[in-house]
Parts: structure tokens; sequence; C-alpha cells
């Protein structure tokens, strides 16, 4: 590059679009000028991290410049976590806990919905939206309950948008949210390798290599994924301060983002907000690679089904009749 | 390409070779087509794997944040993975012990509406043929609960006498599949008693307004 370097002082003299030479010449220019572009990014345009005045501006120059989420080191993840700690705090004076706990050895989560349980309270879509900082002005929900038709197990079918008393006689209801499906269609779409699925079976966006580009969106066959039209608006009193960087951390503008079985709880054993959230006991989550877990017990003893199987995507999201 | 001018040499004869040249090219289309069918149809699913597991987890093994913070009892029964704990029952009812009141002494009723417990509506069992009070609650031990053979029953361990009519929710509670753990799927299991969730006098739960709703996805 620095070779480079004494052509650029020769850009303005050259005959770019001017003269109407032969095609070989003008590749030629515009490779000379692209050179001479480079060089100047190189060399001087953008200061370098020392030059930078204020620490934010350090920091964001960092976070810009960082690597994908599963090509850093464990130091390389808590230097990222401690760096979008600092501008919680700078930009939102945000007093937040980031993590970035590595998968469980040994351990691939599966979920379970009863359908005949779940009466539609809806309670754990508050607990979810809660628990994942999600943007209270677009009221962006992960989780969506249709109240259904005897019958009927497609959720397209469902009314999606009921407010009334619930439970309504000789109706049901079904929930929907990622399935964290094993083959995800999601995660091929991504140009970016942004998303992804971790070894224990959840799959993740890394929010800072998300283009926001949704293709993920379109290959969802479930309706799984949410996109950031804004900044997410949280009221600082409710912003969840426990956060995990593959998590529930505040997204950026214009990416995508989805259930993620509450990474930031249910690696330290704890169960999703949704689940605990559950009046009913219609949710059910553990570890399908425990032969005694709660999920392994459904899967064995109940006539269960998942949504589209006939796609191929393996689900690990499982609905149950008692 | 080779196989079908191997096949003219043998033969040395061009007519031959000009039939058998296409039969033998279907043919082995025909054989990688099965081969690649067969090989669909295997398709493994994640779930072969999961089966082949029968290694136990040691749920202790997980790092925990939470812990349950509320009393609890070492259930007396067992479930798939061996013993487990239950939420305690005895420590929220308001006025327990009942023997305070119930007993051989005389006692002032200030309150006696509610001190009788005239305020509890019973709506649990067929509605031509409902529970009565000493269905479930011990006659003469009034800190107790009784079966319908007539064994005392701990509040705390209700399930033993819930499960006597609902039985089939008793098995899935016990497994899993009913009822919910507590705060934790890692850990020690810990889960709800029957009487958590539900009164035991009105078991089903009320109608209400769903805690919020959904606007359309864009």
């Amino acid at each position: 590059m620095c070779s480079d370097r004494p052509k650029s002082n020769d850009l303005a003299r050259l005959p770019l679009f001017e003269q109407a030479g032969s095609r070989r010449s003008f590749i030629k220019s515009l490779s000379i000028a692209a050179a001479a572009g480079s060089a100047a990014l190189t060399t001087g345009c953008i200061p370098s991290v020392e030059a930078a005045g204020s620490e934010e501006f350090k920091l964001r120059w960092q976070e810009f410049f960082k690597k994908n989420y599963r090509l850093m080191t464990q130091e390389e993840k808590d230097a990222t976590v401690r760096r979008l700690e600092r501008l919680a705090k700078m930009s939102d004076d945000l007093d937040i806990q980031m993590t970035s706990h590595p998968p469980l050895a040994g351990v691939l989560y599966g979920y379970a919905f009863n359908i005949t349980r779940c009466e539609g309270f809806m309670e754990c879509v508050t607990a979810c939206v809660e628990e994942n900082n999600l943007d209270r002005k677009t009221n962006t929900q992960y989780i969506r309950i249709f109240e259904m038709e005897p019958g009927q197990l497609d959720p397209s079918t469902g009314d999606g948008q009921y407010y009334h008393e619930v439970p309504v006689e000789n109706k049901f209801y079904m929930g929907t949210q990622c399935f964290h499906c094993e083959k995800a269609p999601c995660t091929k779409a991504c140009p970016t390798k942004a998303t992804w699925k971790e070894p224990d079976g959840i799959v993740v966006v890394d929010y800072d290599w998300c283009i926001g580009c949704r293709y993920c969106q379109a290959a969802c066959p479930y309706y799984g994924r949410r996109f950031n039209w804004g900044k997410p608006e949280v009221p600082q009193e409710e912003v969840t301060r426990r956060q995990h960087y593959l998590g529930n951390r505040i997204r950026p503008k214009g990416k995508m983002e989805k259930c993620t079985f509450c990474i930031q709880r249910t690696r330290r054993g704890r169960l999703p907000a949704c689940v605990e959230a559950c009046p009913t006991g219609a949710r059910v989550f553990g570890n399908l690679l425990d032969p005694d877990s709660e999920i392994r017990y459904v899967l064995k003893h109940k006539k269960v089904f998942r949504m589209k199987e006939e796609l191929g995507t393996q689900p690990k999201f499982w609905y149950f009749i008692d | 390409m080779s196989m079908i001018t191997v096949a003219g040499r043998h033969t040395g004869s061009p007519s031959i070779h000009g039939s058998m040249a296409p039969i033998i090219f279907m043919l082995v289309l025909l054989i990688i087509c099965i081969a690649a069918a067969a090989g669909n149809t295997s398709e493994e699913s994640f779930l072969d794997e999961v089966k082949a597991v029968d290694r136990k987890f040691d749920n202790r093994s997980v790092p925990l944040d939470h812990y349950v913070a509320e009393d609890t009892v070492l259930a007396k029964e067992n479930y798939q993975g061996g013993p487990f704990r239950v939420l305690a029952r005895k420590k929220r009812i308001e006025r327990y012990k009942c023997s305070s009141c119930h007993g051989d002494k005389p006692i002032t009723v200030n309150e006696g509406k509610e001190l009788t417990h005239a305020d509890i509506e019973l709506e649990h069992g067929r509605s031509d043929a409902g529970l009565t009070c000493i269905d479930c609650h011990h006659p003469e031990k009034r800190d107790y609960l009784e079966d319908k053979k007539g064994r005392k029953i701990d509040f705390d361990h209700s399930y033993q006498l819930c499960g006597q009519c609902h039985f089939r929710q008793k098995r899935d509670w016990l497994g899993g599949a009913h009822g919910k753990r507590v705060t934790n799927w890692a850990g020690d299991r810990v889960v709800f008693n029957c009487t958590t969730c539900h009164n035991p006098h009105s078991p089903r739960f009320e109608k209400r307004f769903p805690a919020t709703y959904s606007v359309p996805i864009e």
C-alpha cells in the first residue's frame, strides 16, 4: 500500500472520464485511483486509536473493528463485553452486567408446549418482553399466542390478536416463537454468518455482525424473527440489567432479533422467562440429553408433534396434548 | 464413456455397440438414483443422537445464579431421576395450625363469617355431586388431610390426596408434563405443589383478560 502513495499526487491529473480512451486504459486508471483511495484510508483519513480523543470514540472504534463472535477468543469476548457495559453506562447511564457464558457441556435444550393446558393468559408474552428488553414503542414480541378452532393445528388459521376474557369455551391456545431448528434455514440464508446454532442448540444472532438484510426472516417458515426498525425503546427502570452478548442486550437499530431461549438465564441453569411466568404449567423446558429430564418425559409419554415437520427443519420445540 | 467403448471392443460388433450403450447408461443412472433416494430416506435426525444418550446428566454440575427462595419439603415419592422437592404449603396457610381453633376448648369467634370458613366457595367435583369438607379434610385430626383409605396426609404432601382421583395428572406431575419446576431447569428438582397453582376448593382457573395483546407482525 505504501508504495502506491506517490501515485495519489497524480490523481488529479488522471484522465479518468474525460478521454474516450480504450477500455484497457480506463480500467488501468480506475485501479490506480482505487489504490490511491485505499492508500489514503490506511495513512490518515481516519485517526488511529491512539489519536482518538474521547474514551467513547475509542470504544466505538474498537467495537467497530471487532471480530465475529465465533472467531473471538474468550479474552476478546470479555473485552467486548466490558466495552459494551462501559458504552451503556456512558451513552444511556445504565449499569448493566453483561456476560458471554459459553454453552454447557452435555446440554441440548428442548421445549414443549401443552396445547391442552394453555389458556391464553399471555403472561409469557409480558415476561418475555420485560426479560429481553424488547422495544416497547413498536410492541415487539417474540411469542405469539393464537386462539384456535378445535381440530385446527396450523396457527395461521387461528386468531393471533384476540383480546377478551380467556379461555373461551371450545377454543384452544397455541403459542409460537423461535423453534431453534436443528437444521435452521435462517442460518443458511445469512450472508454475513451473523446467525448460527450454538452447540447447546440455541440459534443466536451476533447483533454486531448482522447487516439487517432480513434474509433470515424470509427464510424462517415459522415467523420466528423480528426486525428492529429503530433503536429499541425501553424505559430505563425496566431494563433487564443481567444481559448476555448473544441474548437480551439492547439491540442496535436495523438488526435482526429473536427468541434465544433466554440464553442469559438458561446457561446459568434458570428457566426461560416465559416458562417461569406461565400460570398454567403449559410450558416445559429442559435438557434433551438428560434421560431423566421433564422434556424427555414429555417426548416419551405424550402425543407430540412439531410444526411443519415435513420441511425437515427439525425444530426443538414440540406441541403436546395431555 | 470408457465403459461403452470397452463393451464395444469386446463384442466387436458396431450394431450391438449402438443398442447396448443406452441400456447400460440407463442402468447406471438407475443405480445412482436408487442410491441417492436411499441416502435421503436414511437422513439422520438429532433425535437419534438424543435417544442414544443413556448416561445420566449431573444437574448439579450446572452453575446456578438463582436458588429457590421458597420453603420446600422433600417429596415422599420419587420421579424418574430420584428424590425431588416440592414447595411447602403449611406456611402459606394463614391460620395453620388448624388445631389452634379446632380443639376441645370452646373459643370465642369475633369475625364469625371468616373464621368459620363461610367465605370458602366450594366448587370441586361434579356439579351434581360436589365434594364436601371432610372428603379431603381429616374429620378429627384437623391439622391433616385424609384420603379415601383413611390415611392421614400432611398439607405439604397434598399430591398424595389429589392423586387418588387425578391420578393421570399426578403421573404427569411426577414425570414433568403437568405442573412446573421452580426457577431452575438444572440443579435439584423443585416443583410446584398442586395447591401452589390450584385453589383446592375451586381448582379450575378463573376466566380473565390476557396480560397483553399482540399487534400484527409488520
